[in-house]
């Protein structure tokens, strides 16, 4: 019997077992469990009633919620490509052996090891009307300082801003290694050839890179669909949630007004956007290579 | 040397002023904000309360630091995080090895499918099962610890993924080696395999450390004793807080406390540090 | 199994070495974190007036006196509930905790709280020595679920040195309006003059000050906001004429604009504007300022109460309270004992605590001569009696203040209409009140 066993490879299983049992009970039970727990009516104290999918139909004319998804979508339609264009520029412009370059590589990384709340911390103080940084310039150059955290049309851009400045290193490193598997062959041929540093790009980088920028845009939309201490910290989601991003409704939802089934529905929508903006990047990469 | 050639001298200065410029502005724009918070955290809170701070005479002051280390709370925040972050590392190379060693390397039944299982999960969002998971916590009355803080940063996928790929990559022909001397699967891992995954290794411990180090939500909800925050946690407190008591000054110190140990550690193991996230893409 | 012996290790490390024998009690508080200037056993070496000063003087001087009783004390960020519910579904609750009185009903409708009348009364605690105010809002089905500790409104704080160069102070009073046309008139009067808004205002990342300004004006009107406890009406001409003038403030400039509590703060004791609304736990601070000469507010720092601007029939004043709950958890009676203990020695110096500008929320001290020779208190006493709250019976007032005064700032700022952000207000309280399980 045990030697049938060994046979068929079962004890290897044990290997795995350990990660496996974590697996399920902390991310695939909860993910069922969180499923469950949103076609009930239940607060943060017990008392749940199952109700079906009331909770969804109260979501779809819930307009905070509606406002909450249109935000997250948009603070990653903000922050994603000007993530992507901004670090591979300098992955680009830093691809070099020079002290400078160095340096600068360290500087660009330094910053993403922040916590966030150490970052929001000091960008209050670049940000706040009162006495920020950039009142201060505004008022040295003549300009009125501007309410970068309560305008309704500056916050979430503000909050983008940040995350860009916060989020830069690990797609810049990730493009230069990407860049440094180039063989130095392939420039020095094109040099010769004097080909543009347009063409250079569009026919050797790019196409050489194009599977980090997949994987770094891939990677990116999912996590800042997960945005949170930002606005939570900076901004409460205002004014009049401008600035209110999906999870944190889904935390206000939960832990302030204590309606955890609701929460967990919008948990569900959040899951999904996630799944869509995971995969949608390597769809279109698919795409555009049959085209 | 550079790495995309160009066309003529002209063109190649026109480019090399382009790439300057550039520089120079994202060095500025990365810089002055950490620069900004060392020179507020160097005032007096007077001066922050009432005038403009822009004033470069000074006066400066060390009192903000040194009321800082009167408050004990932020030493007690980074130890958490510290023991935390360490163990979520330790714990995540100890699981993800194992799994990865399975997975990439050995046969057993249902292999395949529970692997496909697996890699779904990448597409899991923490932030989207927190709800349930701090209930699972909640009937075991294991919030305020630091199995609490540690244990759900262990169950992400991520590391599996990377270690089957690592254990993939390594040629068949010395476990075969290795099963001619008569070794048996775990002594194979332990002194054939797992040494060539060290590189592998690296890169998951340093983004699984920056991960966990700079997690918010789950500490949030999870470690509700001021005793038990981690320094992502505590400062997240320290800026609601200050509002009642501490002056504006005292916080931009705590924001530099509690930047500049990360920083530090980034300085000192920088190239350790690169070449293990750069690592990343190639597996 | 590396990993296993690791977290032994990280948990004997941390762990406590020696067991105390002494109870101990985990006593939650906001009002901030201010140890680095409070020395242990000694004075406030700065702001000896403020709530966090305060709070942490007593509770030191509670372990002092008590020496066989152990506290833990856990200070949060405010208003601290987000982060009770967390505890108390982890079923990990502190001992004792600050209470806004009308967040009570939300804990204690669960049967989360302790009934505290029997350990009160045997510390010699009865409900009879409370305001009447303050004994309505913790009492629920008969039962005291609180320890009041304060009542708070919030108020006109004033800077008289501003007030006199706008010729707005006779016979060494503030001249507060009488209507909103007046307010209006005086409030550009006031900046003609001084070239500095009237108004100081918290407005961004505000969760409350909105609202409570709205509460205030509608039950001076004898609005009834909550026509039962599942829904809000908010829609009312009374609601809009009073948006309206916040929004008419904002229009012509006559409040800052755009800044946080902090900043808001800052501006007031600057000198940045006449009138600061916010509650009476800054009356403490802004004396002190108001003692420190070269400030702008050295001797020129006046309280006083809403006035009635829309020919209310009642004097306008919104008050809450906070108060001491005890959650539900099992408790050792030596523990229980040791809680009670604290609750008796809180009420007894509800007195020092009320330095801090709060009202009492003791029937007793009402009438004590040295509580009325405080500065400002004969203005503000008459506030314990015709000051109002919210009914009891409806649930979520924090959260429900917290849309409430989203919705009002998109109206004053006009980001929205206010009939618009009234209406959508309403909505969203609703919906959530109506969903409540």
């Amino acid at each position: 019997m045990i030697g049938r066993l060994n046979r068929q490879g079962w004890p290897n299983l044990l290997f795995a077992l350990p990660f496996l049992l974590v697996y399920g009970w902390l991310l695939v039970y909860p993910l069922l469990a969180g499923m469950g727990l949103s076609l009930n009516r239940a607060n943060l104290f017990g008392g749940a009633r199952f109700i079906g999918f009331e909770n969804y139909i109260r979501l779809f004319r819930d307009a905070t919620f509606l406002q909450a998804l249109g935000n997250s979508l948009l603070f990653v339609v903000m922050c994603v490509p000007v993530l992507v264009v901004l670090a591979l520029g300098l992955a680009l412009a830093l691809n070099r052996a020079t002290r400078f370059a160095a340096f600068m590589r360290s500087a660009v990384f330094a910053s993403s090891v922040l916590s966030v709340t150490v970052m929001t911390i000091i960008w209050r103080q670049i940000l706040a009307i009162d006495g920020g940084l950039l009142s201060h310039g505004a008022h040295a150059i003549g300009l009125p300082a501007l309410p970068f955290l309560s305008d309704p049309n500056l916050a979430l851009p503000s909050l983008a801003a940040v995350t860009v400045w916060w989020s830069l290193g690990l797609p810049m490193m990730l493009f230069l290694s990407a860049l440094q598997q180039v063989p130095r062959s392939v420039f020095e041929a094109a040099a010769l050839d004097r080909a543009t540093p347009w063409t250079v790009f569009r026919q050797i980088t790019l196409p050489a890179i194009t599977p980090a920028l997949v994987l770094v845009t891939a990677y990116e939309c999912a996590l800042q669909f997960q945005v949170f201490g930002q606005p939570q910290l900076l901004t409460q989601g205002g004014p009049n949630g401008a600035s209110r991003p999906l999870v944190l409704y889904i935390y206000e939802t939960g832990f302030n007004q204590w309606d955890i089934g609701y929460a967990a529905a919008a948990s569900q929508m959040l899951f999904a956007l996630i799944l869509v903006a995971a995969f949608v990047p390597q769809l279109a990469q698919r795409l555009w290579r049959r085209a | 040397m550079t790495a995309v050639a160009l066309p003529g001298v002209r063109g190649r200065q026109l480019w090399a002023w382009v790439r300057i410029a550039f520089c120079a502005v994202m060095l500025a724009l990365v810089l002055a904000p950490l620069l900004w918070t060392v020179f507020l955290s160097f005032r007096t809170n007077i001066d922050l309360l009432r005038q403009a701070p822009l004033d470069l005479h000074g006066p400066y002051t060390l009192d903000n630091y040194a009321e800082l280390l009167r408050n004990q709370t932020l030493f007690r925040w980074f130890f958490n995080s510290l023991v935390v972050s360490t163990a979520t590392v330790a714990g995540v190379l100890t699981l993800s090895s194992l799994a990865g060693y399975a997975f990439g390397r050995l046969e057993f039944p249902g292999r395949n499918w529970l692997y496909l299982i697996v890699l779904a999960g990448l597409a899991i969002p923490d932030q989207s099962v927190i709800l349930t998971r701090h209930q699972i916590f909640s009937d075991l009355h294991w919030h305020n610890t630091y199995r609490a803080l540690i244990l759900p940063g262990l169950s992400a996928p991520l590391g599996v993924f990377l270690m089957t790929e690592a254990f993939r990559a390594i040629p068949r022909a010395q476990d075969d080696a290795a099963r001619l001397d008569r070794a048996n699967s775990l002594a194979t891992f332990w002194h054939v395999l797992l040494p060539q995954t060290v590189p592998a290794l690296a890169s998951l411990g340093i983004y699984t450390f920056l991960l966990s180090w700079n997690d918010y939500w789950w500490p949030l909800i999870s470690a509700t004793r001021p005793a038990m925050y981690t320094l992502t946690e505590g400062m997240a407190a320290a800026q609601s807080n200050y509002v009642e008591v501490l002056g504006k000054g005292v916080l931009m110190a705590e924001a530099v406390v509690a930047g500049l140990p990360v920083l530090i550690v980034y300085i000192l193991f920088q190239k350790h540090i690169v070449s293990a996230v750069t690592g990343m893409v190639k597996l | 199994m590396r990993r296993r012996v690791f977290l032994t290790g990280l948990a004997a490390l941390s762990g406590c070495a020696r067991p105390d024998p002494r109870p101990t009690i985990t006593v939650q508080r906001i009002f901030g974190d201010c140890r680095a200037h409070v020395p242990k056993g000694g004075a406030p070496t700065q702001n000896i007036n403020g709530e966090c000063e305060i709070i942490t003087g007593l509770l030191d001087r509670f372990e002092a006196e008590n020496p066989d009783i152990r506290l833990n004390i856990n200070t949060v960020a405010w208003p601290g509930y987000d982060q009770l519910s967390a505890q108390i579904a982890a079923d990990d609750a502190p001992d004792l905790v600050t209470m806004h009185m009308a967040v009570i009903p939300d804990y204690q409708i669960h049967g989360l709280l302790t009934p505290l009348d029997a350990g009160l009364k045997a510390q010699g605690v009865t409900p009879d020595q409370f305001t009447p105010v303050a004994r309505r809002a913790v009492t629920m089905n008969g039962e005291v679920y609180g320890l009041p500790f304060d009542a708070w409104t919030q108020l006109f704080h004033i800077n008289m040195n501003l007030f006199a160069k706008a010729g707005l102070v006779r016979g060494g009073e503030p001249v507060l309006p009488r209507s909103a046309a007046e307010l209006l008139d005086q409030a550009r009067r006031f900046r003609a003059a001084t070239s500095k808004p009237y108004l100081v205002q918290s407005a961004v990342n505000e969760r409350a000050a909105y609202a409570r300004n709205l509460y205030t004006y509608l039950l001076s009107a004898h609005e009834v906001i909550f026509p039962d406890p599942h829904h809000i009406r908010l829609n009312t001409p009374r609601a809009r004429e009073v948006v309206g003038l916040f929004k008419r403030i904002h229009d012509e400039r006559l409040t800052t604009r755009d800044l946080d509590y902090v900043a808001a703060t800052t501006a007031f004791i600057n000198g940045e504007g006449g009138v600061y609304i916010v509650g009476t736990w800054m009356i403490g601070n802004f004396d002190n300022e108001a003692a420190q000469p070269g400030r702008p507010l050295y001797r020129g720092y006046r309280v006083k109460p809403y006035p009635a601007l829309f020919g209310d029939p009642v004097l306008p004043a919104f008050v809450d309270g906070h108060a001491w709950v005890m959650p539900k958890k099992a408790r050792t009676p030596a523990q229980e004992r040791a809680a009670f203990r604290l609750l008796k020695f809180l009420s007894v110096h509800e007195g020092d605590w009320t330095r801090s500008g709060h009202l009492t929320s003791m029937a007793e001290v009402v009438g004590d001569p040295v509580y009325q020779a405080q500065p400002h208190r004969r203005d503000l006493m008459a506030i314990t009696s015709y000051g109002q709250g919210l009914p009891t019976d409806v649930q979520r007032q924090f959260a429900i203040q917290a849309m409430l005064s989203e919705e009002l700032a998109a109206a004053i700022t006009g980001i929205k209409p206010v009939e618009k952000a009234l209406i959508d207000a309403e909505h969203r309280i609703n919906d959530m009140l109506t969903n409540l399980s």
